[in-house]
C-alpha cells in the first residue's frame, strides 16, 4: 500500500467520514419515529406501517450490495472512508465515480488511480464530490415548502383523479427514460442490458401471476428484489457464455 | 388542523436536520486538508466544480420537483440527504406505497413513504458500515470476473421490473414515452449518458399524454 492510500485509510479518515454518517443515520431515525408516531396518531394500521418497513428493507438490501461494491470499486484509487461516506450520505454509484474522475483530470491527475494521488489533488476530488451534490438538498431547505404550497397542494385539491393520475403518469415517464437508455448499449454492440431488462420484466410477470391468481401474498415483499436478482443473474449467464 | 401541523413539523426538522447535515459535509474537505497538511489544488477546483455544478444543479432543482410530490415532505427532504435517488429510494417508496395500497396526496401515503425512505437509509447504511467491516475479505468474492457484470446491471434489472409493474398498470400512457426514449436512445447513444435529462422530457411526454387520454375519458 502507498502512502497516501495509508493516510486515505487512517482512523482520523474514519473518524472524520464517522461523524457525518454517524448524524445522517440519527436524522433517517428521527423521521422513522415521527412518521410512526403520527401513523399511529391518526389511527393507521400498525400492520401496514410494519409491512412498509419490511417490504422497504427487503426491497433496499440487494441494492445496497451494488452500492457497496461501489464503495469497493472507488476504495482503490481514494480509500475506503471516502467512498464510504459519499454513498451513504446524498451521492449515487454513477455520480460518484464520475465526479471523482472529472476531479482529479481537473487536478491534473492522469487518471482516477491511487498511484497518481496527491494529498492536494485529493482534497480537490472530496471538495468537488461534495459540492456537486448538495445542491439538491439546498434546494430543499429554501424551496420545497413554497413549491408545495405554490404548485403541489392546488392540483391535489383541484381535481384529485388527475392528480394521482399525473403522479403514475410520472413515474411511469421515469421508468421508460432508463429502459430507453437500456437500449443505447445496443449501438455499442452489446444486448447485455436489453436482457437484463426483458427476463427482469419476464420474473415480474411471472410473480405478479402468482401473487393475484395464485394467492402467493408472501411474495409481494420479495417480487421486486428477486426479479431484480434473477435479470442480474442473467447477466452472469450471458457473460460466462461470452453473448455480449 | 392537525394535517397541517404535522406537515409543518416536517419542514421544520427537515430544513434544521439538511443544514446540519450539509455544514458537516461541506467540512469534511476542510478537515482533510487539515490532515493531509495541505491546500486544495485551487485551479483544479474550480475547473472541476464548474463542470460538475453545470450538470448538477440544475438537474438536482429537476429532481427535487419531480420527485417531491412522490416522496411527500419528511420523505423528500430525508431522500435528498441520503441519496441514491433514482436507484434506490424512489423505487423503495414506490414499492411499499404499492404494497400497502396508500394513494398518493394522503396522509397515510406521506407516512408510508417517510418509513420507507427512512428504513431504505437505516438499511444502506447498516449494509455499507457491515461491507466495510468485513470489505477485506469479501473483496475477492465480490470484484470476481464471473459477478462484475452482475453489478453494473442493477439499474436495467432494477427498471425492467418495474417497467412491468407500471405499464401493465397503465399500457396507454406508457406507449408514446416508451418509444420515443427507445428511438431517441437508438438514434442519438449519447443521449443515455444523460438520464438526468431524460427522465424529466419522458415525464412530460406521459404527463401529456397521460392529460389528453383523461380529457378524452379513456383512463
Amino acid at each position: 500500500m502507498n502512502s497516501f492510500l495509508q493516510m486515505a485509510n487512517s482512523g482520523t479518515m474514519y473518524l472524520i467520514v464517522g461523524v457525518v454518517i454517524l448524524f445522517v443515520t440519527v436524522m433517517a431515525i428521527v423521521f422513522m419515529v415521527k412518521a410512526w408516531r403520527e401513523g399511529i396518531k391518526i389511527g393507521m394500521d400498525k400492520k401496514k406501517m410494519r409491512k412498509a418497513i419490511t417490504a422497504s428493507a427487503t426491497f433496499t438490501l440487494v441494492p445496497s450490495v451494488g452500492i457497496l461494491i461501489g464503495v469497493i470499486a472507488l476504495a482503490g484509487s481514494l480509500g475506503v472512508p471516502v467512498p464510504w461516506l459519499r454513498l451513504s450520505v446524498i451521492g449515487a454509484l454513477h455520480y460518484e465515480t464520475m465526479a471523482a474522475d472529472v476531479a482529479a483530470k481537473a487536478a491534473g491527475l492522469p487518471a482516477l488511480a491511487a498511484e497518481y494521488m496527491t494529498g492536494e489533488a485529493f482534497v480537490s476530488i472530496i471538495a468537488v464530490m461534495t459540492v456537486g451534490i448538495i445542491w439538491g438538498a439546498i434546494f430543499c431547505i429554501f424551496g420545497l415548502k413554497k413549491y408545495q404550497s405554490k404548485v403541489l397542494n392546488k392540483v391535489g385539491k383541484k381535481d384529485d383523479r388527475w392528480g394521482n393520475i399525473m403522479f403514475n403518469a410520472m413515474f411511469v415517464g421515469m421508468v421508460c427514460a432508463f429502459i430507453g437508455a437500456g437500449f443505447a448499449d445496443l449501438r455499442k454492440g452489446s444486448i447485455t442490458s436489453i436482457v437484463v431488462i426483458a427476463v427482469a420484466a419476464a420474473f415480474m410477470a411471472l410473480f405478479s401471476w402468482l401473487i393475484d391468481k395464485k394467492g402467493q401474498k408472501w411474495l409481494e415483499s420479495f417480487s421486486l428484489s428477486f426479479a431484480m436478482v434473477l435479470g442480474m443473474g442473467a447477466s452472469v449467464v450471458m457473460g460466462l457464455l461470452g453473448v455480449k | 388542523m392537525m394535517e397541517k401541523s404535522f406537515d409543518d413539523s416536517m419542514h421544520r426538522y427537515g430544513r434544521a436536520f439538511s443544514a446540519v447535515a450539509i455544514v458537516l459535509m461541506l467540512l469534511v474537505p476542510v478537515f482533510v486538508a487539515f490532515y493531509f497538511k495541505t491546500t486544495p489544488n485551487m485551479r483544479g477546483l474550480l475547473a472541476g466544480l464548474a463542470s460538475i455544478c453545470l450538470i448538477y444543479l440544475p438537474s438536482s432543482i429537476v429532481e427535487v420537483v419531480t420527485y417531491a410530490p412522490m416522496l411527500g415532505t419528511g420523505a423528500t427532504y430525508l431522500a435528498f440527504i441520503t441519496g441514491n435517488l433514482t436507484n434506490l429510494k424512489i423505487p423503495c417508496a414506490m414499492s411499499a406505497r404499492e404494497i400497502v395500497g396508500t394513494e398518493f396526496g394522503t396522509k397515510e401515503n406521506e407516512i408510508v413513504s417517510t418509513l420507507s425512505v427512512a428504513v431504505s437509509s437505516l438499511v444502506t447504511c447498516g449494509v455499507l458500515a457491515i461491507g466495510v467491516l468485513l470489505l477485506v475479505p469479501l473483496t475477492p468474492v465480490l470484484s470476481s470476473p464471473v459477478l462484475q457484470p452482475a453489478f453494473s446491471m442493477v439499474v436495467p434489472a432494477l427498471f425492467g421490473a418495474l417497467g412491468y409493474k407500471y405499464f401493465s398498470k397503465t399500457p396507454l400512457v406508457a406507449v408514446a414515452p416508451f418509444v420515443s426514449m427507445v428511438l431517441l436512445c437508438l438514434l442519438v447513444p449519447a443521449a443515455a449518458s444523460q438520464v438526468a435529462v431524460l427522465v424529466p422530457v419522458s415525464a412530460v411526454i406521459s404527463i401529456a399524454v397521460a392529460r389528453l387520454l383523461y380529457k378524452k375519458g379513456k383512463i
